[in-house]
């Protein structure tokens, strides 16, 4: 039973189709790589999946509850965005942690605000807001921040920053992860240990989609592959089948790019 | 709902401003607009005359306060040590309102808005020995003259032998007060001279000795100038012209006449003679 | 004559009744001006393109013409055209419309700053809270609302301590503020007259007074300071 499903999805800014009828499907546990040059439609792929922009047409179906569908106005109101987002985590390639919660402020600020809504937050309160931060504090070990959680992001480096953005979305436990480019934006020096984080989440089994220009990573750690072209899927599949035998000439031209770089 | 009105004007005056392209640099603007608007608020107060001129009397009473615009003029119009009005229009002026049954308030005002603030009704008169010229008696209803005046030069002491002339005066540099009756015999006498904001200010130009002498109010020389006062050094000498004093009401107002019968009345009950005492104006008085 | 420490308490009386009115406009004007500026920010943020220009519209006309012409606009255009002094020749109705015309000015300057405010806050803080399921009040009071106040501080220092001086200007309609009081020492007031002296203490008062906001804006911007 897939966890996703994306079906026929396509995306218009004005006059440009940038989406053009994507489909495809992830398993709970998988690794999902999309690859593909600039403005192929990586990013607004992930955002439409997550919602952040609005499919022009298509489904997107997590387990079985459809979140989106264009036929189907009563998927589209407004006010279920909020609680079927939280189906995703997501990480920016610009991080965006706020400035003015420390690392440990910026993991726990949206449980905080989800416990509210809970009917016994009245009652629990102490005994909630403490458990949100044992698991804020867990987090911050576990991604290896255990003596900056107190820093303001301006006083971590750019792969710490990154860092806290992905125990920030683990916080809230969600079905998929999504990552939009998380390395675009560091040193190269700086993006092995935020590599290093996703691999161990991979090994943990996490569900994530990874759109990245990091091949070698793409190769090691997705269970799948997409390599996008013009807004279109232009070849999936494993790995081994994608790097080692593209049967596309796109994706020859796009990875010996890659590889002689 | 009262600001939201005064906006929705504001933005309409603006406009008609920006039409009319006679928006120039901030403080000349200022004035021009102050003067434009005198002007045509002295248009359509004429239009309305018939309308209001039976009902200004009445129109104090309903209200039941007699504004006053007033400037600090001593020996006119000048606070005590308890912050209260007093002054020959002051004193007079709270009598003639008691005559009508309302109170009196004065209110301090830009002598270069008189005009404006009477037709904008925010004052009900300009009582401040104002100098009936041709100008106030053309945007007022004035009252007869009820005090005597004159345009004096003020020298130096130590000079002022060398001054008592008309003749003598032509090389001197004078500072009178923009708009004024001094600035009036400065012109008609063909002097030379600087327009500054007021009268007391003319007088700090020759006390700081930028301006050799000054045209000023005979009235207020007698009160500021000379032994035991701020211009200790300062004398007059020359008188330039005679002229009166009136009360100034908007046009076509049925007050003017009013307080013509009340100056009367009080001349003939000694009331006047005996505040003119008070302030030492009596020999000032119109007889 | 009398000596200046004779005139001491008199000109002193004065000038602080002067300077009583020249803080209540400034405060009024504050009090007025920050929430309208924040309304008149998001008209001419809106989406609806009619109120976003027109509220651009004013914002240029206000912004445009000096204070002054406002001011004697608003105090006097009811009274000289529809025959209706709204406001009323007294103190407080003189006080009234200034207030009214010091808070639509600053209201507007004021508004050109939250906007900046608003939009220097990058859209990706945004897009985090939304993704992390936040609401959009949350959103604007948990994320937004703080990095914004950050980012106007500094430029809304500098409006604050301009109106400080600029209540001034209110003498055009005879508000009698701080400035007319010791003017009136030159002019002749309370047998006083040519006297210079209480313009250097008038000074002072909006020196001292400027000064207080000085430190207290600096260290409101120092507080803030804790993250970028």
């Amino acid at each position: 039973m897939a966890i996703l499903n994306v079906e026929h999805i396509r995306k218009s800014f004005g006059p440009t189709e940038v989406l053009k009828d994507i489909s495809f499907s992830l398993e709970k546990g998988q690794v999902v790589s999309i690859i593909g040059s600039s403005g192929s439609g990586k990013t607004t792929l992930l955002r439409c999946i997550n919602l952040l922009e609005r499919p022009t047409s298509g489904k997107v179906m997590v387990n079985t509850d459809v979140i989106f569908d264009s036929e189907d106005p009563a998927t589209q109101r407004e006010q279920d965005l909020r609680k079927k987002r939280l189906h995703f985590g997501f990480v920016f390639q610009s991080f965006n942690l706020f400035p003015q919660y420390t690392a440990k402020g910026n993991v726990m600020l949206a449980r905080q605000l989800l416990a509210k809504e809970q009917p016994d937050y009245k009652t629990r309160k102490k005994e909630i807001l403490a458990e949100i931060e044992q698991q804020a504090e867990q987090l911050l070990v576990q991604i290896g921040l255990a003596d900056r959680m107190d820093n303001y992001p301006h006083q971590l480096s750019g792969g710490q920053q990154q860092r806290v953005a992905i125990a920030r979305a683990l916080a809230l436990q969600p079905d998929i992860l999504c990552f939009d480019e998380p390395t675009s934006a560091l040193d190269p020096e700086l993006t092995g240990e935020v590599l290093k984080v996703m691999k161990e989440l991979a090994e943990q089994k996490t569900t994530m989609i990874i759109v990245t220009h990091e091949m070698a990573f793409a190769r090691d750690v997705a269970n799948h592959v997409i390599f996008m072209d013009n807004g279109t899927i232009c070849e999936q599949g494993t790995p081994d089948q994608v790097f080692n035998h593209p049967q596309q000439e796109r994706t020859k031209q796009f990875l010996s790019r890659y590889t002689q770089g | 709902m009262k600001k939201l009105i005064a906006l929705i004007m504001a933005m309409a005056m603006v406009l008609s401003l920006a039409a009319c392209g006679s928006n120039s640099s901030a403080p000349a603007a200022s004035k021009d607009e102050a003067a434009s608007s005198a002007a045509a608020a002295e248009g359509s107060a004429s239009a309305q005359a018939p309308a209001d001129s039976d009902s200004d009397l009445a129109y104090i009473q309903e209200k039941g306060v007699l504004t006053v615009g007033i400037t600090d003029f001593e020996p006119m119009d000048y606070k005590d040590e308890n912050g209260e009005w007093i002054g020959f229009d002051a004193d007079m002026a709270k009598l003639f309102a008691e005559s009508l049954g309302v109170s009196v308030e004065f209110v301090e005002i830009d002598w270069d808005n008189k005009i404006l603030e009477l037709d904008g009704k925010s004052i009900d008169c300009v009582w401040n020995g104002m100098t009936l010229t041709d100008e106030v008696l053309s945007a007022m209803e004035c009252t007869e003259a009820y005090l005597n005046n004159a345009q004096v030069a003020v020298v130096n002491a130590d000079v002022a032998d060398q001054y008592q002339d008309m003749d003598s005066l032509a090389d001197l540099t004078f500072a009178v007060e923009s708009g004024s009756a001094g600035q009036a015999q400065a012109v008609e006498n063909g002097l030379n001279y600087t327009e500054v904001q007021n009268q007391a200010a003319a007088l700090m130009e020759v006390a700081a000795g930028t301006s050799d002498a000054a045209i000023i109010d005979s009235l207020m020389a007698a009160a500021m100038v000379g032994e035991g006062t701020s211009y200790e050094n300062l004398t007059y000498t020359v008188g330039l012209n005679s002229e009166e004093y009136g009360v100034g009401f908007r046009k076509g107002s049925d007050l003017a006449e009013a307080l013509d019968d009340f100056f009367d009345t009080c001349k003939e009950d000694g009331t006047l003679e005996q505040i003119a005492n008070t302030y030492k104006v009596q020999a000032a008085l119109v007889k | 004559m009398q000596t200046i420490m004779e005139q001491m308490p008199i000109v002193l009386n004065s000038l602080n009744a002067g300077f009583l009115q020249t803080l209540k406009l400034f405060f009024v004007t504050l009090l007025g001006a920050i929430p309208l500026g924040l309304i008149i920010a998001f008209g001419s943020m809106s989406r609806f393109k009619p109120l976003s220009l027109l509220t651009k519209f004013i914002v240029w006309i206000i912004r445009g013409t000096p204070l002054m012409i406002q001011m004697l606009i608003i105090y006097y255009f009811p009274g000289l055209v529809f025959n209706n002094p709204i406001w009323g020749g007294g103190e407080t109705g003189r006080f009234l419309a200034a207030s009214v015309s010091f808070i639509i000015n600053y209201a507007c300057y004021f508004s050109e700053i939250y906007r900046g405010g608003i939009q220097g806050v990058p859209k990706g803080q945004e897009e985090a809270g939304l993704v992390l399921g936040m609401t959009r009040s949350q959103i604007f009071f948990k994320v937004t609302l703080l990095q914004m106040i950050k980012r106007i501080v500094p430029p809304m220092s500098n409006e604050i301590i301009t109106l400080v001086k600029d209540t001034a200007l209110a003498r055009i309609i005879s508000l009698q503020e701080v400035i007319w009081a010791g003017q009136a020492f030159m002019k002749g007031s309370q047998g006083i007259s040519g006297a210079i002296w209480p313009m250097f203490f008038t000074a002072f008062y909006y020196l001292i007074f400027n000064g207080i906001l000085t430190v207290l804006l600096g260290r409101l911007e120092k507080k803030l300071d804790y993250f970028r």
